[in-house]
C-alpha cells in the first residue's frame, strides 16, 4: 500500500507540476511573442489574457471544477458517477425556477440564494436516487449513470414548459460579486481573486479543501480504501455502504453548486434547449479529474485549462481580423478534450470502482 | 493488479442481461416499462398541480346499463383543496401515448366508434422506422461490450453526407424512377460510410490509446453538430431558409411513400423494409457467423477473445465502424425519407437509440419490439401536447427513467422476494441469481467472471471456456 500511495502522491505531484510548467511556458513563449512580434495576430490573441479573461475563465470553471471534485469522490470510493452532467442541469434548473419563484425577474439577493440552496438540494436528491439504485439495488453504474443524464435532460425542458410556457426561463438576477477591501486593489490579482462571485470563492475554498480530505482525514482514507480494497474495509469495521454513500452524496453537493453558480452565478436564466445550458460541461468535468489523476488540485488545474480554452473562444470571436467561424471555435474544447483523453487515456481507476461490494453479513 | 478499463464493467453488465433467460429478459424490460410509466404518472400529476386549470379532472361519473340496473359511478374530482387542482388525468396521457397513434375514437367509426388514425400511424411507423436503425447501431456496440453514445454525431454527420451527396450527384442522374433507383443507394451509402468513419474514430482512440469510448462519443456529438452545422452555414446554405440547412434533393432523390394511405406522410414502407431487413441482417451476423461470435465474445470476455486468437484492437474499431454506419444509415434515411434536406437540430434520435437498445436487451430482433413502442409514444407525444397540452418532452423522461429501471432487475428482485412473489425464473437451481456472495467466496474483489458463470442456465453460445475469464481479476 505504502509504495502505491507514494507512487499515487508522485504521479499527481508529477500530472500537476506538468500543468503548471505547461502554463508557464506558454507564458513565456507569449511573452517572446508579444516583444518581438507586436503587431502580429498571435499578439492579438495573447493581448486576450488580461484580469478580465483571467476572471471569466474563473467563472467558467465553476461548474466543470465542482463537477470534476464531486466526480473524484464518488469514483474513489467505488461509484462511478457518470451522471454529473444530468446533476448539473437539475440544479441549474431548479435553482432557477425557485429564485424565479421567489421573486421573479426583481428577486433580491435573498431570493436568488434560496434558489442557489434549492439547487444543491435538487442536485443531492436525484444524487440520493442514483446512490440507492447503485449501492442498495446493483444497477450498473454506467448504465444509471446515463440514465440520471437522460432524466434530466428530459426533466428540466418539460419542467420549464409547464412552469413558463417555454423551453427557456424568464432572466432573473444573479449572485452579486463580492469585493474584498484592499485586496482587490492589487493590480492584477486583485480583480481576479478578490473581486469576483460567491462561487469562485466557493471553488478556490473547495478545491484545497477537498485534497486535504481525501489525502489527509480518515473519511478519505475510507474513501480511498472502499475503491481500492473494499473487503479490508469492512474487515477494519467501517461499513463500506455508508463510506459510499456518503462519498456519491458529496458528488451530488458539489454537482449542485456547480450547476446553481452556473445558472445563477453567470448565466441568470435556465436554457433547456439542445443539451441545455450545461452543454457537456459535466461530461469535461469527468475527463477533468481523469486528467488530473483523481486529484483535486490537478482536476482544478485542468477545470481552469478548459474554462480558459472556452473563454479564450469567446474573445477571439470579437477579433475582427482572425474571422475564426464560431461553430469551429466552439467547438474546440471538446477537441481538446478527445485529445487529452487519447494522451492520458491510461489512467488507473479505482480497482474496486464500478462494482458493487456485498459484505459478507446478511 | 491490472487496471480494469470500463469494457470489463460493461461486459459485467451486459453478461447478466445476455445471459438471463429470454423469459427473464423479458420479464425485466417489461417491469421496467410499466414503472417508468408508473413514475411517469406521478409526474403527470405533479406537472397538473402546478398548472393552472378551473377544475381537476374527473375519473368516474360514467353510466352503465347493465340489464335491467343502471349503474352510475361515482365522480372524482381530483384537487387538493387549498393547493391546486390536477389538470392532467395520467390515464388520458397514457390513451393518447399509446391508443391515439393508432386510433382516433369518438367520431363514430367503424371499428366499436374508431377509425384508424392514419396521420398519427404514419408518424408511429416513421418513428419506429429511424429508431429501429439507431436502435441496432447502439445494439451492435454494445455487444461487442462497447458503449455508442455518439449514434446521435454519426447520424448527424451521416445525414450531412447524404445531403450533400446526393445533392452533388443527382444532375448526373437521370430523372424519374430510374433516377431514384440509383440516387437512392448512393445517398444511403454516403451517409453509412460517413457515419461508419466517424464511429471509427472513437474505436480507434479506445482500441489504440485506452480512451474512454462513453466520453469521446459523448464529446464527438457537440463536435459533430458543431462542424456540421459550420459547414452548413458557410458552404452549403439554401438561399432563403430560414434556418441553416441544405437545398431540397430533388424530388426523386427522396423516398417516398409507397403504400397510398400514407401518400401524405413521411414514411416509406421502402425504409421500414430495410430497417428490418438489417435487423435479420445483423441479427445472423451476430449470431451466426464467426465474426459475430467473435464479436460477442470480446463484449463478454475480452481475455477469452484475445485467447481464442481475436485481434481485440480490431474487434474494437471494427465493431465501433459498424455500429456508426448504422447510426449513419439513421441519418441518411432522416434526410432522404423525413426531411428531404439536412437541416440543423436533428432530432435526439441517437439518444432514443441507447434507450431501444437497453430495453431490447441489446437483441437485434428484440430492437424491433423496443423500436416499435418508442415509436408508439413519439408519436404520441404529438398527441400529447396537441389534445392536451403537455409538453411533449415528457417522453424524454420516461426514456430516462425506462434506462433506470431496467438497470436495476435486482430492485425487482428484492420486491419480489419482500413480498413473496417470486417467480421461478433461475432453473438449474441457480438461485443464487445475481447475488455476488459466490464470488465473495472466491477471495478476491467481485468479479465479472462470477456474474457471466450466474447465466449458465441460458446456454448462450458466446460464453467461452471460463478459464482464462479468471484471469482479469489478476492476483
Amino acid at each position: 500500500m505504502v509504495d502505491r500511495r507514494s507512487t499515487e502522491f508522485l504521479a499527481g505531484l508529477l500530472s500537476g507540476g506538468l500543468l503548471v510548467a505547461g502554463l508557464v511556458g506558454l507564458l513565456f513563449v507569449a511573452l517572446v511573442v508579444e516583444l518581438l512580434f507586436p503587431q502580429s495576430p498571435v499578439s492579438a490573441v495573447i493581448r486576450i489574457v488580461d484580469p478580465s479573461y483571467l476572471g471569466a475563465a474563473l467563472r467558467l470553471a465553476v461548474p466543470i471544477a465542482f463537477a470534476a471534485l464531486g466526480g473524484i469522490f464518488a469514483e474513489k470510493s467505488g461509484v462511478i458517477n457518470i451522471g454529473l452532467e444530468g446533476l448539473l442541469i437539475i440544479s441549474a434548473f431548479t435553482s432557477v425556477a425557485v429564485a424565479h419563484a421567489l421573486g421573479g425577474a426583481e428577486a433580491g439577493q435573498g431570493a436568488v440564494w434560496m434558489g442557489f440552496l434549492a439547487g444543491v438540494l435538487a442536485s443531492v436528491a436525484l444524487t440520493l436516487v442514483f446512490a440507492v439504485v447503485t449501492i442498495e439495488f446493483r444497477a450498473d453504474q454506467i448504465i444509471a449513470g446515463l440514465a440520471v443524464w437522460l432524466i434530466a435532460l428530459g426533466l428540466a425542458p418539460f419542467a420549464s414548459r409547464i412552469i413558463w410556457g417555454q423551453i427557456n426561463s424568464p432572466s432573473v438576477p444573479t449572485l452579486d460579486s463580492w469585493t474584498v477591501p484592499v485586496l482587490s486593489s492589487i493590480p492584477w490579482i486583485g480583480p481576479v481573486l478578490f473581486d469576483a462571485i460567491p462561487t469562485v470563492y466557493m471553488m478556490l475554498i473547495a478545491t484545497p479543501l477537498s485534497w486535504y480530505v481525501l489525502d489527509r482525514t480518515a473519511f478519505g482514507r475510507w474513501v480511498r480504501a472502499s475503491g481500492e480494497n473494499p473487503k479490508a474495509l469492512d474487515t477494519a469495521g467501517v461499513d463500506v455502504d455508508r463510506v459510499r454513500y456518503a462519498a456519491v452524496l458529496l458528488s451530488g453537493l458539489y454537482s449542485g453548486i456547480g450547476g446553481a453558480g452556473l445558472a445563477l452565478g453567470q448565466v441568470g436564466q435556465f436554457i433547456g434547449s439542445g443539451q441545455t445550458m450545461v452543454a457537456g460541461r459535466g461530461w469535461i468535468g469527468i475527463t477533468a479529474y481523469l486528467f488530473g489523476n483523481y486529484n483535486p488540485i490537478g482536476a482544478f488545474g485542468a477545470s481552469f485549462l478548459f474554462a480558459a480554452l472556452d473563454a479564450l473562444q469567446i474573445r477571439v470571436q470579437q477579433l475582427a481580423f482572425l474571422s475564426l467561424p464560431p461553430p469551429l471555435v466552439r467547438i474546440v474544447p471538446f477537441v481538446t478534450v478527445i485529445v487529452v483523453l487519447a494522451l492520458v487515456g491510461r489512467t488507473r481507476i479505482p480497482d474496486a470502482a464500478g462494482e458493487h461490494y456485498e459484505s459478507g453479513e446478511e | 493488479m491490472s487496471a480494469r478499463p470500463l469494457r470489463d464493467r460493461a461486459l459485467a453488465w451486459v453478461g447478466r442481461l445476455v445471459d438471463a433467460s429470454a423469459r427473464e429478459r423479458i420479464l425485466i424490460s417489461v417491469t421496467a416499462l410499466f414503472a417508468s410509466l408508473l413514475v411517469g404518472g406521478g409526474l403527470v400529476l405533479v406537472a397538473g398541480l402546478m398548472t393552472t386549470c378551473s377544475a381537476g379532472f374527473v375519473l368516474g361519473g360514467d353510466e352503465y346499463v347493465l340489464g335491467p340496473l343502471v349503474v352510475t359511478l361515482p365522480a372524482v374530482e381530483f384537487a387538493l383543496a387549498g393547493v391546486g387542482n390536477f389538470c392532467y388525468n395520467p390515464l388520458d396521457v397514457y390513451y393518447h401515448l399509446f391508443v391515439a397513434p393508432f386510433l382516433s375514437c369518438g367520431g363514430g367509426g367503424a371499428l366499436l366508434g374508431c377509425e384508424v388514425a392514419w396521420f398519427n400511424f404514419a408518424l408511429m411507423l416513421k418513428e419506429t422506422t429511424l429508431l429501429l436503425f439507431t436502435g441496432l447501431s447502439v445494439a451492435v456496440a454494445f455487444r461487442a461490450g462497447l458503449f455508442n453514445i455518439g449514434t446521435q454525431g454519426q447520424m448527424v454527420l451521416g445525414a450531412l453526407a447524404t445531403a450533400l451527396v446526393v445533392l452533388a450527384v443527382a444532375p448526373l442522374f437521370p430523372g424519374g424512377l430510374l433516377g431514384a433507383a440509383l440516387l437512392v443507394p448512393v445517398g444511403l451509402l454516403a451517409g453509412t460510410v460517413a457515419g461508419g468513419l466517424y464511429g471509427a474514430l472513437p474505436g480507434a482512440l479506445k482500441a489504440y490509446s485506452d480512451a474512454n469510448e462513453v466520453i469521446t462519443t459523448i464529446m464527438l456529438n457537440f463536435v459533430a453538430s458543431g462542424v456540421a452545422f459550420y459547414l452548413v452555414n458557410n458552404f452549403f446554405q439554401a438561399e432563403g431558409a430560414g434556418s441553416v440547412a441544405t437545398r431540397n434533393l430533388p424530388g426523386h432523390a427522396q423516398i417516398r411513400p409507397v403504400l397510398p394511405p400514407f401518400a401524405d406522410s413521411t414514411f416509406s414502407l421502402v425504409a421500414l423494409l430495410l430497417g428490418l431487413a438489417l435487423v435479420a441482417g445483423v441479427y445472423y451476423l451476430l449470431f451466426h457467423t464467426a465474426f459475430g461470435y467473435d464479436l460477442r465474445t470480446s463484449g463478454l470476455q475480452p481475455a477469452a477473445a484475445a485467447y481464442g486468437g481475436v485481434d481485440a484492437e480490431r474487434m474494437i474499431v471494427t465493431s465501433m465502424t459498424i455500429s456508426g454506419a448504422l447510426g449513419g444509415l439513421a441519418g441518411a434515411v432522416y434526410v432522404m425519407m423525413v426531411l428531404g434536406r439536412w437541416r440543423t437540430g436533428l432530432p435526439a434520435l441517437g439518444f432514443d437509440g441507447i434507450t431501444v437498445s437497453i430495453l431490447a436487451g441489446n437483441n437485434p430482433l428484440g430492437v424491433v419490439l423496443a423500436a416499435a413502442l418508442f415509436g408508439t409514444m413519439k408519436s404520441g407525444s404529438i398527441s400529447i401536447s396537441f389534445a392536451l397540452g403537455i409538453p411533449r418532452q415528457l417522453v424524454g423522461v420516461l426514456r430516462g427513467l425506462v434506462i433506470l429501471f431496467v438497470a436495476m432487475p435486482e430492485f425487482f428482485r428484492m420486491l419480489g422476494v419482500r413480498y413473496d412473489v417470486g417467480e421461478p425464473e433461475h432453473p438449474g437451481g441457480d438461485a443464487g441469481g445475481g447475488e455476488p456472495t459466490e464470488q465473495a467466496s472466491e477471495g478476491a474483489t467481485a468479479t465479472d467472471g462470477g456474474r457471466i458463470d450466474d447465466g449458465r442456465s441460458a446456454g448462450d453460445p458466446a460464453r467461452a471456456p471460463d478459464g482464462p475469464g479468471g484471469d482479469r481479476d489478476g492476483r
